[in-house]
């Protein structure tokens, strides 16, 4: 049986091991994350959240290569990061970050063959696994039907599960994802987590970069709370999540309860109370 | 019998699907995607690319029948046509051929490294440089060695001087792009005044690469431009597979695995070769690398960056001009860069008005 003819074949994901060691990031001179200590839990969904400006974005992209360390390392599986192959990186590390566009007059299917780029080569440009990988993420993504209609016709939602549908085609054992779920509406927002949950249960390392503290609880089984370039607190949402958090990250007094169908907290602001 | 032997051939798994308009040419594990409206759009300009070789190779000042025309190309047929037809005609128009071809390449490669279609070697210095220093080369430096060189020298150090003080190519290539309107403007300024202190002879002399002309080539800046591009052509092809890529955002292009600075710097460089050799032989052909790109890109479809279509196409449009230049006013002859500069002139404009903000391209 051809891997065609199975779409909803699982690829073969090997579980990867991603952490930071002492790992300052910055900009010019700016230092934006200082000396930060993180092990991200394999084939689990990991959120980062966090203040605007708290370096939640800068350090996905440390992790996916795209800036390097001012100090410290990423390490891979116990291996720095900057000593892959950007192309071997590609194949166990897969990023989607913010405002990602294309070219007009791309289809989904263009954009998701991209993903395949780590795996192809000069002559080697359409292999079966290239064929294959694309239908699954094609069909992950719910988007078989629409495959060959231009990203510019699409609606928000069916946009962004195009741009995962190609992080998803790469086949990468971590999948980075920034502000996955911003600007869609409450429909789209848990079309995209959905897939992330099923990304997790194929034994992928996802992790989130999320703005609302209550979507993180819900999806996330490990939460990264980040608060000028350090991290304040680090654990499973419930045991995490907590007024005093809140106040900490966002300068905001709040009640936590419980989502009653979830268990898992759910967060409502009360008032500002400018201890930032 | 070893045990090797004895176990059969693991089967080699189906060809796969190509993807919708494309062809898979595939030998053992080896692959290669060609995209069908790319391929036909090509394959359609190199038609049209024969058609006005042909065209010019007869017309002028004194017509030579088409059915007489080929075969005086290869030295057949009557004296008087093979003196026209191969001798006076031929080499200007290979000479056409290639100027059209480089400014073509340089103009798609710089253009979709910069996503804006005003990119081009005209607007970012590369033409300026190259003038200057090949105007310098005729009518201030009096030396041996070919306004090739110089003008290859030129474009370089245009893109040297834009590429440093902007501090690398940058983001998206943007503040490179900006850094070369002012470097361009400042070798423009340069030319003229070359021109306009040297004796009125050598000023002369130095003209044509003020506007840009077949009739003026040299016969070895011919050859160098030949040979350069049978080097940047094949780079170019595979440079825009890569820039296909880079027509997305930096960070996701980072985290497919491509070493998106490397990428850039060779695009730039090959821009520079091409935009140089094609100045040294021809002058600054105006727009040529603006409408060139945007013919291809137009016929070529979305999915590609298309080099082959855009070098095509260059050539289309400078042997057009040159041939309109010729026949036009006959016998007047007016400059292929003139002819470009009228045509691309009112395009150019239109671009400009009429660009909305959309990702380019």
């Amino acid at each position: 049986m051809s891997l065609l003819e199975a779409p909803g074949t699982q690829p073969a994901v090997e579980a990867a091991d991603l952490a930071t060691e002492a790992l300052d990031l910055g900009y010019d001179g700016t230092r934006v994350v200082h000396a930060l200590d993180l092990r991200l839990p394999p084939g689990r969904v990991t959120a980062i959240v966090g203040p605007n400006g708290c370096g939640k974005s800068t350090l996905l992209g440390a992790l996916a290569r795209v800036h390097g360390p001012q100090g410290g390392a990423v390490l891979l599986d116990g291996r720095d990061l900057a000593t892959l192959r950007p192309r071997d990186a590609a194949r166990r590390i897969g990023l989607l970050p913010q405002q990602a566009d294309a070219p007009d007059g791309l289809t989904i299917r263009d954009l998701v063959r991209y993903g395949r780029h780590p795996h192809q080569g000069l002559l080697r440009q359409w292999s079966p696994e290239d064929a294959a990988a694309v239908h699954r993420a094609l069909t992950a993504a719910d988007l078989l039907e629409l495959a060959d209609r231009p990203l510019d016709t699409l609606s928000g939602g069916q946009r962004q599960r195009a741009w995962i549908a190609m992080v998803v085609a790469q086949e990468t054992a971590v999948v980075l994802l920034d502000e996955p779920t911003s600007a869609l509406d409450l429909g789209h927002q848990l079309e995209v987590l959905d897939l992330v949950h099923d990304l997790a249960a194929q034994g992928r390392t996802v992790v989130l970069v999320l703005h609302d503290l209550s979507t993180a609880c819900r999806h996330a089984d490990h939460l990264v709370a980040m608060c000028e370039g350090r991290v304040v607190a680090e654990g499973p949402p419930a045991d995490v999540v907590t007024p005093g958090l809140v106040r900490e990250l966002y300068g905001v007094e709040s009640v936590v309860l419980r989502d009653p169908t979830s268990g898992t907290p759910v967060v409502c602001p009360v008032r500002r109370v400018g201890t930032r | 019998m070893t045990a090797a032997a004895a176990r059969p051939a693991p089967p080699r798994p189906a060809a796969p699907p190509a993807p919708p308009g494309t062809w898979r040419l595939a030998h053992r594990d080896r692959s290669l995607l060609v995209d069908r409206r790319a391929a036909t759009a090509a394959a359609v300009l190199a038609v049209l690319v024969a058609a006005t070789v042909a065209v010019g190779l007869a017309l002028g000042t004194a017509s030579v029948p088409l059915n007489r025309t080929l075969p005086a190309a290869f030295g057949v047929g009557e004296a008087r046509d093979v003196l026209l037809v191969q001798q006076l005609r031929l080499p200007r128009i290979a000479a056409g051929l290639a100027v059209g071809a480089a400014l073509g390449v340089s103009g798609v490669l710089l253009q979709t490294l910069a996503r804006n279609r005003l990119a081009t070697p005209d607007t970012v210095g590369l033409n300026d440089g190259a003038t200057a220093f090949a105007t310098a080369s005729v009518v201030a430096v009096s030396t041996s060695i070919t306004p090739s060189a110089f003008a290859l020298v030129g474009s370089a150090t245009a893109a040297a001087l834009a590429l440093g003080l902007a501090g690398g190519a940058g983001r998206r290539g943007y503040r490179f792009l900006v850094v070369g309107l002012g470097v361009g403007a400042a070798l423009g300024a340069v030319t003229q005044l070359m021109l306009a202190r040297a004796p009125i002879d050598e000023a002369n002399q130095a003209f044509p690469w003020s506007v840009g002309s077949l009739n003026s080539r040299s016969a070895t800046s011919v050859t160098v431009l030949a040979v350069g591009l049978a080097v940047a052509l094949p780079v170019a092809v595979v440079l825009g597979r890569r820039l296909r890529l880079l027509r997305l955002a930096d960070a996701v292009v980072t985290g497919l695995g491509s070493r998106v600075a490397r990428v850039r710097l060779a695009v730039i460089g090959t821009a520079v070769v091409t935009a140089g050799l094609a100045v040294a032989t021809a002058g600054p052909l105006g727009l040529v690398a603006l409408l060139a790109p945007e013919i291809a890109r137009k016929a070529a479809g979305p999915r590609v960056v298309p080099v082959v279509g855009a070098a095509l196409a260059g050539a289309l449009v400078v042997l057009l001009a040159d041939l309109l230049g010729r026949t036009v006013a006959a016998p007047l002859e007016l400059p292929a860069g003139l002819v470009t500069a009228v045509v691309g002139g009112p395009y150019l404009l239109w671009l400009l008005l009429t660009t909305r903000t959309r990702r380019m391209p």
